[in-house]
Formats: structure tokens, sequence, C-alpha cells
């Protein structure tokens, strides 16, 4: 707010106090008032008018540039009500009381559907648990019933299983509250658990697994990790080529970190696709080529998931012949945390 | 004979784990009622104890304090839950191991045996027939004379030591190898089984494990 706004916002009311001041004067001559009282009573007048509109406009210019100035530093625009100094005129006191209504009433609101979704959350995670349950049912069933002729019937079962873990990591990673636990976790261990998962697909298709140097151990939460190493593995086994395809799983220490490696032999992704690959929902030429249709969320939801953890993940890949993955560990990440809700 | 017992309310899951558990050897118990669950251990002292977490009338990780309060038998927690936290509070408690479901049937049944081993004396001797085996140092010795396996041969002999009763399919033997991070494919499986084979004919042993044709290996008493 400045002295020109400031006017013109008035300018009815000096509209006003002019048309007075002429109805005064012509009072005044009316009643054949001398001269010298005429200007001393105009001088009064305006001086009067002057001081008041003084007074007004550093009032409330105080109060609408703070107010200004404080609501473009804040990020979150609503929490403005909780920096605003009491103003001492009424249009303020409106304002500000209004304020605090409206974003009492937003915030009731925001917590009405924050609870629905976390109903739907909780709902949503407890199904998968229930789920599991008859899947790990018909895997014993399998298993009791010479399990040699029931392969296929298997890995439509590991396929679901992958499925109910993608969504359940889904609802994990969409959770306002961290649902993760790092602590110290032997590499080779869960390694291992993903290699196991995977061991009836792998022979079936005869790729090698090659594993070295994963002797280390990580700070990060086992299961989120064996989920993203699944996934990505769940791919080099999707897009393997037909002569001898292999994956070689590394790990790498660096100063302040760990990187783990898994490369593949396989088709590889085109420089088209590449950036794209960590998008929702997103299958390039690989993911509609394949006899099984990819859902395009694998490798969305291990960035989402790196993200949340303080990891890193990176794809190198030259199409027909290599896929690389690169996991990055931080050894201590306590401030690389990305606490930012997208 | 090794008792397991089983705490789980799925009947499907609990009565097919049952018959899993009698083929692999053991005998085995289920849970009709879940009110007095530590009354019933103490009666029927299992060897072992595999435990769900989401029970009727209780909830596993409660029971698993109060199993071991007084009792000192293996547990291993099955569940669905598959949170870093949950398994870092069953541990905390006092369990043994922790698998989530959906489970490799093959892989609980490795789990189970190596939490009996690890709960019975596992300095004892372990001999087959005549012939001592050293794990620890992968090695045969039979009076004087040693032969050293590699560790995947003695991954393999080891398992068809501890499986004598029945027929070990090649699954089995390669989950078993895979389980103790040796990634080997299906010739080097047979390979390995050749070789070994070869190494327990030179010490006399000829024919010591045989082929059942689309079935798997059965070593001889």
């Amino acid at each position: 707010m400045n002295e020109k706004e400031y006017i013109k916002d008035k300018s009815w009311l000096l509209v006003i106090e002019i048309i007075i001041y002429i109805i005064i004067l012509l009072i005044l001559l009316a009643f054949k008032v001398n001269k010298e009282a005429t200007i001393a009573i105009s001088l009064v007048y305006m001086i009067g008018i002057i001081i008041e509109l003084l007074i007004d406009y550093y009032i409330k210019k105080a109060f609408y540039n703070s107010f200004k100035e404080k609501l473009e530093k804040l990020d979150q625009k609503y929490l403005i009500t909780e920096l605003l100094d009491e103003p001492s005129f009424l249009e303020g006191k409106i304002l500000t009381n209004s304020l605090y209504e409206i974003d009492k009433s937003m915030i009731e609101r925001i917590n009405k559907y924050k609870s629905r979704t976390q109903d739907f959350k909780e709902y949503v995670e407890l199904w998968i648990h229930e789920v599991k349950l008859p899947v790990s049912s018909l895997i014993l069933m399998l298993h009791n019933r010479n399990p040699e002729q029931n392969k296929k019937l298997l890995e439509q079962l590991t396929r679901l299983d992958n499925y109910l873990e993608q969504i359940l990591y889904y609802v994990r990673s969409e959770n306002a509250e961290n649902d993760y636990l790092i602590k110290e976790v032997s590499l080779s261990k869960v390694i291992s658990n993903v290699a196991l998962k995977n061991k009836d697909l792998l022979l079936e298709k005869k790729i090698d697994l090659i594993v070295s140097d994963i002797s280390v151990s990580v700070l990060t939460d086992s299961k989120w990790l064996e989920f993203m190493i699944n996934q990505v593995i769940d791919n080099s086994i999707k897009y393997c080529k037909k002569q001898r395809p292999y994956i070689k799983i590394v790990s790498k220490e660096e100063n302040d970190k760990i990187s783990l490696i898994i490369y593949d032999n396989g088709l590889g992704i085109s420089t088209s696709d590449l950036p794209r690959i960590f998008e929702k929902t997103f299958t390039g030429n690989n993911g509609r080529k394949s006899s099984i249709k990819s859902t395009g969320m694998g490798l969305y939801l291990c960035k989402k998931l790196c993200n949340k953890l303080g990891h890193k993940i990176q794809v190198i890949s030259e199409e027909g012949k290599y896929t690389k993955v690169i996991i990055t560990i931080y050894k201590n990440n306590f401030y690389k945390f990305d606490d930012k809700e997208d | 004979m090794q008792k397991i017992k089983i705490i789980e309310d799925d009947l499907s899951i609990a009565s097919e784990l049952k018959e899993m558990l009698e083929n692999a050897g053991y005998i085995v118990g289920i849970t009709e009622d879940f009110s007095n669950i530590l009354d019933q251990l103490k009666k029927e002292k299992p060897n072992l104890i595999l435990l769900d977490i989401n029970l009727p009338k209780t909830n596993g990780e409660i029971l698993l304090q109060q199993i071991r309060k007084e009792m000192n038998i293996p547990i291993i927690m099955v569940t669905s839950k598959n949170s870093e936290a949950d398994e870092v509070l069953s541990m905390s408690y006092g369990a043994d191991d922790y698998i989530t479901k959906p489970y490799n049937p093959t892989i609980l049944l490795l789990r189970i045996g190596a939490v009996l081993n690890r709960s019975n004396k596992t300095n004892e001797k372990k001999f087959y027939r005549d012939l001592e085996v050293i794990p620890q140092k992968g090695v045969l010795k039979k009076e004087q004379d040693e032969i050293i396996l590699t560790k995947n041969e003695m991954i393999i002999f080891l398992y068809l030591l501890y499986n004598q009763h029945k027929i070990v399919t090649r699954d089995e033997l390669m989950t078993d190898l895979w389980n103790n991070n040796e990634y080997i494919n299906d010739n080097a499986l047979t390979v390995n089984i050749s070789r070994l084979r070869a190494k327990l004919k030179e010490i006399g042993y000829q024919d010591a494990i045989e082929t059942r044709k689309g079935q798997g290996y059965i070593l001889h008493e």
C-alpha cells in the first residue's frame, strides 16, 4: 500500500469533503462572516481532514504491508493466521477473524479427507494381508501335490504375489507417516531372499545369476530394499535375451556410500524411453512388446521408496545390449531424507 | 522324531502345513483352541513352534513373550505381516526366525531344520556310515583318509545326509544351495553331484548316491 493507492481508494471521501467545504463556504458567505474568520475556519477544517487521513493511512499501511510481506514469505499460505498481530481497527479485525474461520473450516475438511484416506489405506493393507493367506495356502497345496507338475500354477501364484507386493508398497509409499525402519542390514541376506524368490524363473529361463562382493551391511529397511531389488530383477527376467542371458549383482563401496549394481545383458531400454522409466504407469517399447504385460509401476515405486529412504536409484542402458541399475545407499543419510509430500 | 506345534488360525494353511511337515518326517500338532495355548504347550512339549501373529483371542507377539518367560522352545514366527518393525519386535521378544507369508515351502523346511540344528547340540559329531563329516573344514574323514569337498559338494552331501529317509528332489538341493548364496544353475548342480559321487567312490562308497529317475536322489544308509 502506498500514498497514491490510498488516496485513490479514499477519493469518494475527498469528494464529499470538498462538497461539504463548499457548502460551509456558502453558509459562511450567507452569514457575511469576515474574511479572516473564514480563512481560520477553512484551515482548521483542512488540517483536521489531513490529520485524520494521515493517522488512518499509517495504521493501515503498517498492518497491510506486514500482512503482505508475511504472506509472500510463507510456503504454506494458510499459516498466515499464526503470524498476524491483532489489528487495532475494525476492518482488520473482521479480516483476521474471517481468516481464522476460513482456515479452521478448511483444516476440518482436510482432516476429514485425511482420515478417510487413512482408513482406506488401512483397509487395503489389511486386505492384502488377508489375500496372502489363500495364496500361501495354494502354494502349500501345490507343494504337497506333486510340485514338478505344478510349476506353471506356481508361476502364476508368484505373479499374483508380486502384484500384491506392488500395491502394498504403493500404499506404504503414499503414507504420510513413515512406515519404514532403518537399521544395519546385511546386503547378502537381502539378495539371497530376492534370489530365492526368483529361483524357479531364473532356472527355467536359464538365466545365470552372478553375485559377488556383497558381504557388506547397509543402513536401510531390509523389506523395502528387498522389494526394490525384486522389482529390478523382475524386469531383468522379463526382458532377458534368448542367448546366454545373465544377471550380475555387485556392490561397490565408496567414501560415504555403497552402490548396489544390478547388471543384465538383456534387451535394454531405448534412449527415447530412458528418461521416462520412473514415471507412474509408463510402459516403454519393451513393456508393450513383452508377452507379460508391464504395469509401469515397478520402477516408479522403486524411485519413490528410494526418495523416502534417502537412497538414490539410477538406470543406465543401451538398447539391445544391457541395462544397469544402480541403487546408492548412503552410510549416514539422516540429513538426506526427502520428506516432501508429492 | 521331532515334534512341531503349529499355532495358526487359518485352517487350510494349518492342515496343508501339517501334511507338508509330516511328509518331511516331523510329528505335527495343530491348534484348535486358542484360549489356553500355554497349558497345551506345557503338556505337549514340542521341539519347535510355528507361530502366527494374527490369532483369535490373542496376538502372536504377546504369546511369544509369554512362552519365552516360561519355556525355552525354539519359535519361528510365520506371518503375513511383512514390515521391518514387526520382524524387529518379534526377534527382540526372542523369536528364533521370522518368515513371511507366502513362503517357499522348501525354504520353510530349511529354516526349520536350521533352527532345530541350532537348538540341538551342534558339536555332536556327524557320521555317514563310518565316515565322519566335518562341515566346518569341508572334510569327510575315514580313519586316516580325508577327502576335501567344495562348499557346494558339502551343502549337497549334508542335505542328502539329513534327509536320508526320503527322496531328495533337485529342487530341494537347488534351494539349499541358493539359500547358502551359491547361485548355481542346473548344469552346475549335475556336475557337482557327479563330482561328489566320484569323491565318495574314491574313498570306497560306490553308488552311495542313487538317482531315482524323474524324482531325485537318495543317499543309501
